[in-house]
């Protein structure tokens, strides 16, 4: 197996600094540089032909001063140290080194952006949504199941009716109230109904599998076309699978209906002799193994149809690491008149639903055109003019042969509109960085990827969001949507780097029970694990990287040694023994930060410094094949690790990256605590020189974890690469200042996630055009 | 002006009728221009027949049409009809069930939960069909593959998925739905065609709202915008392009069909038309045509008959107006099968020599020989066109010759020389010689 090892050059070698003292005048730090370094560095840092890197990184100034004085210049490291390092680093570090200073240099903006591919599905689902009731979900998790004597599930409630966690039964030869005789059922023919909805945790093609030996049907989100239709149970098929594009975040109605028994006559109903019955119903989330859908994603309440695009779009540009739509291509552009026909399409077929009018009504031409106006101004996110309400839909109206062809014109011209396609385009024309109208906009696409919902319009159409105070307010009841939860679920995904979904391939000697079941446990139990401590009412980061208390299931118990937990689903408990702290030792991200057999500190450590603390690693000049393990069977993986990566070229970054993981050695490869390798003890201690000052000793995943918790920079990373995924804005764009002022914040709310979230999103809606909102209304701008 | 979405798709498919038809099959449309393009339809009717209104007495090419086929006395010496051909395949199901469920494929059905009025239960039928075999073997060959391969073309088709309800099966368990509402078959058709219609209608529209909303952006903004205008008109003249190299031009659709029993010879005639100009654009192959179900209950009220199908052909033969009810029915499905023929040799041959029926053969059958006695002897197999060089003009009856040997037949008259299809059982003496 291959891996790359990452060697030094954390502050591209700093190579020159030999200074003559002139006339006994101290010289400046800008005056050191343009002497001793220049020469190999470039005037500004840029580099040279010999030296090419250019002087850019995340070391502090003293952390900077601290390696000029050691190592610099290259041929004369004695030349420059003590307070002229000091010097000659405060001036590299705030003139071109620091990510401040790159941003001064070269201010970053705001830039026009077209809705992303998935922020496109959100926005369609929504503005289609818009026209259809809001089903309330409640507490109640499971289906409503109805049980009939007889084939007919139609009926209303049946003669039993009740919410059934999840759809997994056995009736063996009985009845469903596990009677055989005297019953209300006759065990050899009876009928279940259930019905409700299910949330979609995630975006993706979700595989739904139905698994009985009598007839079943099964509707999702269409309530009229089955997507498993085994109403003629034929031959021996026991399965049936079929397949639907889900948008995350999202409730979709269920509805799964089950017959047993074959059209007999009452004579032979009642002596023949039972068979058995069972039913099950299963889905495949996309990447991951099939499970019955459990309970906690289940609801007896039904939900309105979702108008889910299936257009294939071109993936997004993710180069700086989040998502975003600066860029157009050819393929893009056609992906939208595609994605316009095909909602196009979806609306006709759905016309007198949505614009709650009927086929033969009188006043249908005057309905769809409401409906029509409407339609543009929320696709739009604002108010129209009289003007170009004329212009996008009634001009339609007066030159298409009919109606529909109407219907299907506007909803082209308003779907490749850019003022749909480009949520800011119109912030500059209306001025004031587009108003509330913009604020809503915004508000709606950072915290949900998706347009304003009817509330937010309210708010905007009453000019209700101007203040810091009103937009919180909006942000903060925004929070209760699941879309949130899936979005905030994302960045933390793609903050621990788990995103795409790491393939874990293990062992199959060492660790045989570890397969694609127990993979796909361990992503649930981690993403129930960041969902259950974002959202709890402290909603406190640093538990992120304390807590000891794991979601497992029935599986997870067994294969890492605690007692299963009392149900069917997955329940919070310690993984004892061994310290563990937070997602540093949750056994998903250990698993993933390993190799097949072994585990890796070099995979842990990078993860840590580069994924939380946030400090800048170049990748190795080469890649190199890690020691293997059974030609060292002597050496614990530490030793072996320290063996290859002791060369000076290496140390630069593996002094940094081994010392990381190395506290996190009494967890193996699959994420199971071990007192011992190779009949060796281990040595858990590590450090790291900090960009503040000193540097921290600890010992152990604990020690590391509660240091990490308090650690600024594992907070100004959080807090950047968190503004970064939601906004898809530079957060620098919207003031040099604002990653100190949201860490500022972020500190002071006891580090709470949610004010994060919250304060993230005010900044956004508020602050595009460069101007703050007002702290209050009574401050506030007319428009 | 409130109009229906019927006249809309009317007034489309005539306002369109210059649009190209697709962008997205080159290669298809013009690859299997070579060689004789054969084609064929199984056209469906239920309930049986009227035996002694139907089955010709003579053998041999001297024949005289009884009174149910005589609308297709003008295609007297293309038609060849065969009696004799029986459905000899048993097992579970009723006969209705097993009368459509084996009559393309041959084959048992698997055993299910579907009761019919006798016999044991059953589900769908244990094998592929022949349509869709034949399908698969055209498919295979770049030179006979077309865009669809086939269409299920049906008329007034329950909305319910059963054993009565299916005939054509890609495969064991895989009954496939017929499209029996015109305008879904015709979108499945020229969808394409009518989307680029009225993207070329609002063109102009996007390109003023781009210019508009160019001139507010900041310029460093503007670029993106420039960028994405570029694609626009590229996508402009990629329209005019496939204006310009117009293929198939979309037909008129008679608009206002609503799909209702009463309306049943509207929708025949317009299934019909489509199929044809589906022939005709060679986008298939293989048609299979089903009236209503097996069982089906049509009341054709335009015929003066009030009662249901399936109810009038349980009465015995004795009783003599329900007899002559039930031939006029049939004589009806005649009439249908009569049509086809007509608009197919008023066709001609795209690229080819004479007309669309030198090149089809139209199969009509039903799920039993006779209503009343429920029989699956003597089913009815009466076929038009020459497009399986079979020597027509002929009245021929066999003594109980199972109708397996007539599939494969069907399948050799395409040049598929396979020795079996469906239960092999029945395949004995291989296929019944027809040229």
């Amino acid at each position: 197996m291959q891996f790359t090892l990452l060697t030094s050059i954390l502050a591209a070698a700093l190579v020159l600094c030999a200074l003559p003292v002139a006339g006994g005048q101290e010289a400046g730090g800008e005056e050191i540089y343009k002497l001793q370094c220049a020469r190999c560095h470039g005037a500004a840092g840029q580099g040279t032909k010999k030296y090419p890197q250019p002087l850019v990184g995340g070391k502090s100034p003293a952390q900077l001063a601290g390696l000029i004085g050691r190592t610099m210049p290259d041929d004369e490291d004695e030349k420059c140290t003590g307070e002229e390092a000091g010097r000659v680093a405060a001036y590299i570090h705030d003139s071109f080194y620091s990510a401040d200073a790159i941003a001064r240099l070269n201010p970053p903006r705001v830039e026009l952006s077209h809705l992303t591919v998935g922020q496109y599905r959100n926005c369609v689902a929504d503005l289609i949504g818009s026209f259809r009731p809001v089903a309330k979900v409640d507490d109640q998790r499971g289906l409503r199941g109805d049980y009939f004597s007889g084939r007919d599930v139609r009926g209303g409630a049946g003669l039993i009716s009740r919410v059934d966690p999840e759809v997994k039964f056995d009736f063996g030869a009985a009845g469903p109230d596990g009677e055989t005789e005297d019953g209300k059922f006759n065990p050899n023919q009876f009928s279940i109904r259930w019905d409700g909805s299910v949330l979609a945790p995630e975006t993706g093609v979700y595989e739904f599998i139905v698994r009985s030996d009598h007839a079943v049907r099964l509707w999702v989100n269409d309530t009229k076309r089955p997507l498993i239709d085994a109403m003629v149970k034929s031959g021996t098929d026991t399965e049936y699978r079929g397949s639907i594009l889900l948008l995350g975040g999202r409730q979709y109605s269920v509805r799964l209906e089950f017959i047993k028994g074959k059209q007999l006559d009452k004579k032979k109903l009642l002596s023949a002799k039972p068979t058995a019955a069972s039913v099950e119903l299963l889905w495949k989330l996309p990447r991951r193994t099939e499970e019955v859908i459990p309970a906690r994603l289940l609801s007896p309440v039904k939900a309105a149809e979702v108008a889910v695009m299936e257009t294939a779009f071109p993936p997004d540009d993710r180069s700086y690491g989040w998502e975003r739509g600066t860029t157009v291509s050819r393929e893009w552009v056609s992906a939208t008149t595609d994605g316009a026909l095909e909602c196009a399409g979806y609306v006709i077929a759905h016309l007198s639903e949505l614009a709650g009018v009927s086929d033969d009504a009188s006043d249908r031409g005057a309905k769809l055109r409401v409906f029509c106006r409407k339609f543009a101004e929320r696709a739009f996110r604002r108010r129209l003019s009289e003007a170009e309400k004329v212009w996008y839909v009634d001009r339609q109206f007066e030159s298409a042969p009919d109606v529909e062809f109407a219907v299907k014109r506007i909803v082209l011209l308003v779907l490749k509109s850019p003022r749909f396609l480009y949520p800011g385009a119109m912030d500059q024309a209306d001025g004031h960085g587009g108003g509330d109208w913009a604020v809503a906009s915004r508000l709606a696409l950072t915290l949900w990827d998706s347009a304003p919902d009817q509330a937010l319009l309210d708010a905007a159409a009453a000019g209700k969001l101007k203040s810091r105070e009103e937009i919180s307010r909006q942000a903060e009841r925004m929070l209760a949507d699941p879309r949130v939860k899936v979005k905030v679920r994302g960045f933390l995904l793609a903050w621990l780097k788990l995103d795409p979904a790491p393939e874990l391939a293990k062992d199959a000697k060492r660790f045989p029970e570890f397969d694609a079941a127990l993979s796909a446990d361990l992503r649930t139990s981690l993403e129930l694990f960041l969902d259950d401590i974002v959202w709890s009412a402290a909603s406190d980061f640093r538990q992120l990287l304390l807590s000891d208390e794991y979601f497992v299931n029935g599986r997870l118990a067994a294969f890492y040694g605690v007692e299963p937990p009392a149900g069917g689903g997955f329940a919070k408990m310690k993984l004892g023994p061994g310290g563990r702290a937070g997602v540093l030792t949750h056994p998903y991200i250990l698993s993933s930060l390993a190799y097949a057999a072994e585990s890796s500190p070099i995979l842990r450590g990078v993860f840590i410094g580069k994924g939380l603390l946030g400090i800048t690693l170049r990748p190795p000049p080469n890649a190199f094949t890690p020691l293997a393990a059974e030609l060292h069977p002597g050496l614990t993986t530490r030793e072996r690790i320290t063996l290859q990566t002791s060369q000076a070229s290496c140390v630069a970054c593996h002094g940094v990256i081994n010392p990381l993981g190395f506290a996190l050695e009494e967890f193996d490869a699959v994420g199971r605590f071990r007192a011992e390798e190779n009949g060796k003890g281990l040595d858990v201690t590590g450090f790291y020189e900090s960009r503040a000052g000193p540097t921290v000793e600890f010992t152990g995943a604990r020690q590391l974890g509660a240091y990490l918790a308090g650690s600024e920079e594992v907070h100004a990373a959080f807090c950047q690469q968190m503004f970064q995924h939601l906004v898809k804005q530079p957060v620098r764009a919207y003031g040099l200042d604002k990653p100190r002022q949201l860490q500022a914040s972020f500190a002071e709310s006891g580090h709470s996630v949610k004010k994060l979230i919250v304060a993230i999103a005010v900044t956004a809606a508020s602050d595009a055009s460069g101007q703050e909102a007002p702290e209050s209304v009574g401050a506030a701008t007319g428009r | 002006m409130s109009r229906t979405r019927r006249e809309f798709i009317r007034d489309l498919g005539i306002s369109a009728a210059a649009i190209p038809f697709v962008l997205n099959l080159p290669s298809l449309a013009f690859a299997n221009q070579g060689q004789r393009k054969q084609r064929i339809i199984f056209m469906f009717s239920p309930n049986g027949v009227v035996r002694k209104n139907f089955w010709p007495d003579e053998e041999g090419e001297e024949f005289k049409l009884k009174e149910i086929l005589k609308p297709l006395e003008p295609f007297r010496d293309k038609m060849l009809i065969l009696n004799g051909v029986c459905d000899q395949v048993r097992g579970d199901g009723d006969s209705h069930m097993r009368g459509m469920g084996c009559l393309l494929t041959g084959i048992e059905l698997l055993p299910g939960n579907i009761q019919g009025g006798s016999d044991t239960p059953a589900g769908w039928a244990k094998g592929i069909s022949i349509d869709q075999e034949l399908k698969n073997f055209l498919h295979k060959d770049a030179a006979t593959r077309t865009r669809f391969g086939s269409l299920e073309f049906g008329v007034m088709v329950p909305e319910r998925a059963d054993t009565w309800t299916r005939w054509s099966y890609a495969g064991a368990n895989k009954p496939i739905t017929p499209i029996d509402d015109p305008y879904q078959m015709f979108a499945k058709l020229y969808g394409r065609a009518k989307d680029q219609e009225a993207l070329s209608s609002v063109l102009d529209g996007l390109k003023d709202d781009l210019k508009k909303v160019s001139a507010v952006v900041g310029s460093a903004d503007r670029k993106l915008l420039e960028e994405h205008a570029t694609f626009v008109r590229e996508m402009e003249e990629e329209l005019k392009e496939s204006r310009a190299t117009a293929g198939h031009a979309v037909p008129p659709l008679e608009p206002g069909v609503r799909r209702d029993n009463d309306n049943m010879p509207q929708i025949s005639k317009t299934q019909i038309d489509l199929m044809i100009n589906a022939f005709a654009a060679d986008f298939m192959r293989v048609a299979t045509f089903q009236y209503t179900n097996s069982v089906g209950g049509a009341r054709m009220k335009w015929l003066d008959i009030s009662e249901g199908h399936h109810a009038l052909s349980h009465e015995g033969n004795d009783k003599l107006a329900a007899q002559e009810k039930l031939t006029k029915i049939d004589m009806w499905f005649a009439e249908q099968m009569a049509y086809m023929a007509k608009r197919l040799a008023e066709t001609p041959e795209p690229g080819g020599e004479g007309s669309l029926l030198d090149n089809t053969l139209i199969v009509w059958t039903n799920e039993l020989g006779e209503g009343n006695t429920h029989t699956l002897n003597d089913i009815p197999f009466v076929m038009v066109g020459n497009g399986l060089d079979f020597e027509m003009g002929r009245s021929i009856k066999y003594k109980r010759t199972p109708h397996n040997r007539l599939l494969l037949a069907l399948a050799h008259g395409f040049g598929h020389r396979i020795d079996k299809f469906g239960n092999p059982g029945f395949c004995g003496g291989g296929p019944l010689e027809l040229t």
